[in-house]
């Protein structure tokens, strides 16, 4: 675990100053589409990170992420639609059942092994979906259900910095967690689970916690993005969401914590204006995603850290190219 | 001291108060095939005791057994005179029982420091406990210190084995179950390891049932001995009653019938 010096604490600031920048400015020069396309890539960077934190961290390869956001979204929209809560009361339980549905998903799942852990979350995935759809008297399916606006003066500004606060309170908060003594664990059971139980450890619960928060995260996020796009549709927990969380992630960098920042943004950017010619960009990332699968690079991030690395070492040894 | 008189404390001891006692324990992995048949041993506190026999005696899934990976269906298991046959291995490990699998069992991709923080699950709610753990690992194999901030994927075989019993000592076991501590390693670090293993042990006072293949060298660190055969015990007693030739006779039965 590395211990913060003092020229680390420097490029820590340093790094929190261009952050402040690049997540302060866009207000002052992009257009309200543009502002409208990065508050929703927040959204998605909760998503892909809270996914990371499942898969990247612990190992666990769900495919129902998706639900949990559209669970979060929907709980909120349909308390304050038919009960008349507060928007904050209906985020809240929002999150809650989010939680819950993680919770109850996590227990009966987790103690399986990998792909049969997909199969069973990505059919609770479908299962919320096709339910959404189907329970059109309540939910209004594909029509889409109503819910009210954050804000009522619907400035894209204000929803933009509500959502990029939101991110980045989420991915510190996740930082802090990788970091804790939990993170550890995290990584032990995905580098061994029976290592990991061999000392002890609760591995079925470990992932059972982690699963539980994972799925709040979404949960979070699809609450407030309800009250952002202010119409739900049953798309909210279709599959191909799911596999946009998936290329965003893997782009970026599966197990790092920068990985969803780097990777979020941009596809989501690439995404949106790439849909005047169909269809066509998903097949692109899809290649890009099983390009890295194959040489098992470690993304985007990981690519930055190997050019750092590459870096110091000439800086240090003052010869460059020595060791290649 | 005679002969007589070491038998005779020695038994008395384990007669007195065993820490770990298995008795008639029936256990598999499939239903209807058991690969304990009844098997029954003691360990005393403080002592080390070793398990031999040939392939596919059930020495390693004894240890399974008492760890709590595979449930025994008839029989008990005590340690410290409780009953823990029917616990889960986070509550046997709670009790102060610690775990060895074969092989190398560190995390490659972890430090050398996350693996040994790894085996503080217990202690993670005392960070002061856990740092003097940490700090006492360091004291008894300074190479670890020196090599805290590598990946534990980067240490040689015998490290990698320091390592694992370093993390093992973190929550200071009162009972250690070791699985072939040298197997795969080369001939001139299988002492190396064995002194690891004392070393670890005298540091925090536990005992440990140990199972080996390597017979003679592990009958030489062993107190007592048990001879497993067929999910049975052949034979036991003072390592001092196991000479070499009686061991490879005793083996060579099991193995020809």
């Amino acid at each position: 675990m590395k211990r913060l010096g003092q020229a680390n604490g420097l490029k820590a600031m340093m790094v929190a100053v261009l952050a402040a920048g690049i997540i302060l400015l866009p207000p002052a020069l992009a257009g309200d589409f543009a502002l409208h396309v990065l508050t929703t890539s927040c959204y998605y960077t909760v998503l892909a990170a809270s996914w990371n934190l499942l898969a990247g961290f612990t190992g666990q390869f769900s495919l129902a992420h998706q639900a949990f956001a559209a669970i979060g979204a929907y709980t909120s929209g349909l308390l304050i639609h038919y009960f008349g809560l507060p928007i904050w009361a209906g985020i809240g339980c929002g999150v809650t059942c989010a939680a819950l549905f993680g919770l109850g998903l996590g227990r009966i799942v987790l103690a399986m092994r990998a792909i049969y852990l997909a199969i069973a979350t990505w059919a609770f995935a479908e299962t919320v979906h096709i339910l959404l759809t189907a329970a059109y008297p309540i939910t209004r399916g594909e029509l889409g259900l109503s819910v009210p606006p954050l804000f009522h003066n619907l400035n894209p500004a204000a929803y933009y910095y509500l959502f990029s606060g939101l991110a980045v309170t989420c991915v510190l908060t996740m930082y802090a967690l990788v970091r804790s003594p939990l993170g550890l664990f995290m990584r032990a059971i995905r580098d061994d689970e029976l290592r990991a139980a061999c000392l002890g450890i609760p591995t079925t619960r470990v992932k059972i916690l982690v699963f539980t928060l994972s799925s709040a995260f979404a949960g979070l996020a699809g609450a407030f993005y309800a009250h952002y796009v202010v119409v739900l549709s049953p798309q909210l927990a279709d599959f191909s969401e799911m596999a946009k969380l998936i290329i965003m992630v893997v782009l970026g960098g599966l197990g790092s914590v920068s990985g969803p920042l780097i990777g979020a943004a941009p596809v989501q950017v690439l995404t949106t204006y790439l849909q005047q010619y169909g269809e066509w960009d998903m097949v692109v990332f899809a290649l890009v995603v099983i390009a890295i699968m194959r040489t098992r690079a470690a993304g985007v991030s990981g690519l930055i850290v190997a050019i750092a690395v590459r870096v110091r070492r000439q800086r240090e040894t003052g010869a460059p190219m020595a060791d290649a | 001291m005679s002969l007589a008189s070491v038998l005779s404390s020695t038994s008395n001891r384990i007669m007195s108060e065993p820490l770990l006692s298995v008795a008639d324990i029936h256990a598999g992995y499939e239903e209807g095939i058991d690969i304990l048949q009844g098997l029954s041993l003691t360990v005393a506190a403080g002592s080390l005791t070793v398990v031999v026999g040939p392939n596919g005696a059930g020495k390693s899934t004894l240890l399974k057994t008492i760890f709590g990976f595979l449930p025994g269906h008839r029989g008990e298991i005590r340690f410290r005179g409780r009953r823990i046959d029917a616990l889960r291995p986070p509550a046997i490990k709670a009790l102060g029982i610690g775990y060895v699998p074969q092989e190398i069992n560190v995390f490659p991709f972890l430090t050398v420091e996350e693996n040994l923080l790894m085996g503080g699950w217990m202690l993670r709610r005392d960070r002061t406990r856990l740092a003097a753990a940490i700090e006492h690992a360091y004291e008894t194999f300074p190479m670890l210190a020196q090599r805290r901030r590598e990946p534990a994927g980067a240490l040689s075989g015998g490290q990698g084995r320091m390592l694992g019993l370093a993390r093992e000592m973190m929550s200071a076991p009162t009972l250690m179950l070791v699985d072939e501590p040298t197997a795969g390693l080369a001939p001139n670090l299988v002492a190396e390891v064995y002194a690891l293993l004392q070393k670890a042990r005298r540091h925090v006072g536990a005992a440990v049932l140990l199972v080996d293949q390597n017979v003679e060298d592990a009958i030489g660190q062993a107190d007592y001995v048990y001879l497993v055969n067929l999910g049975r015990i052949k034979a036991a007693g003072l390592a001092t009653e196991f000479p070499v030739q009686r061991v490879t006779s005793l083996i060579r039965e099991c193995l020809v019938g």
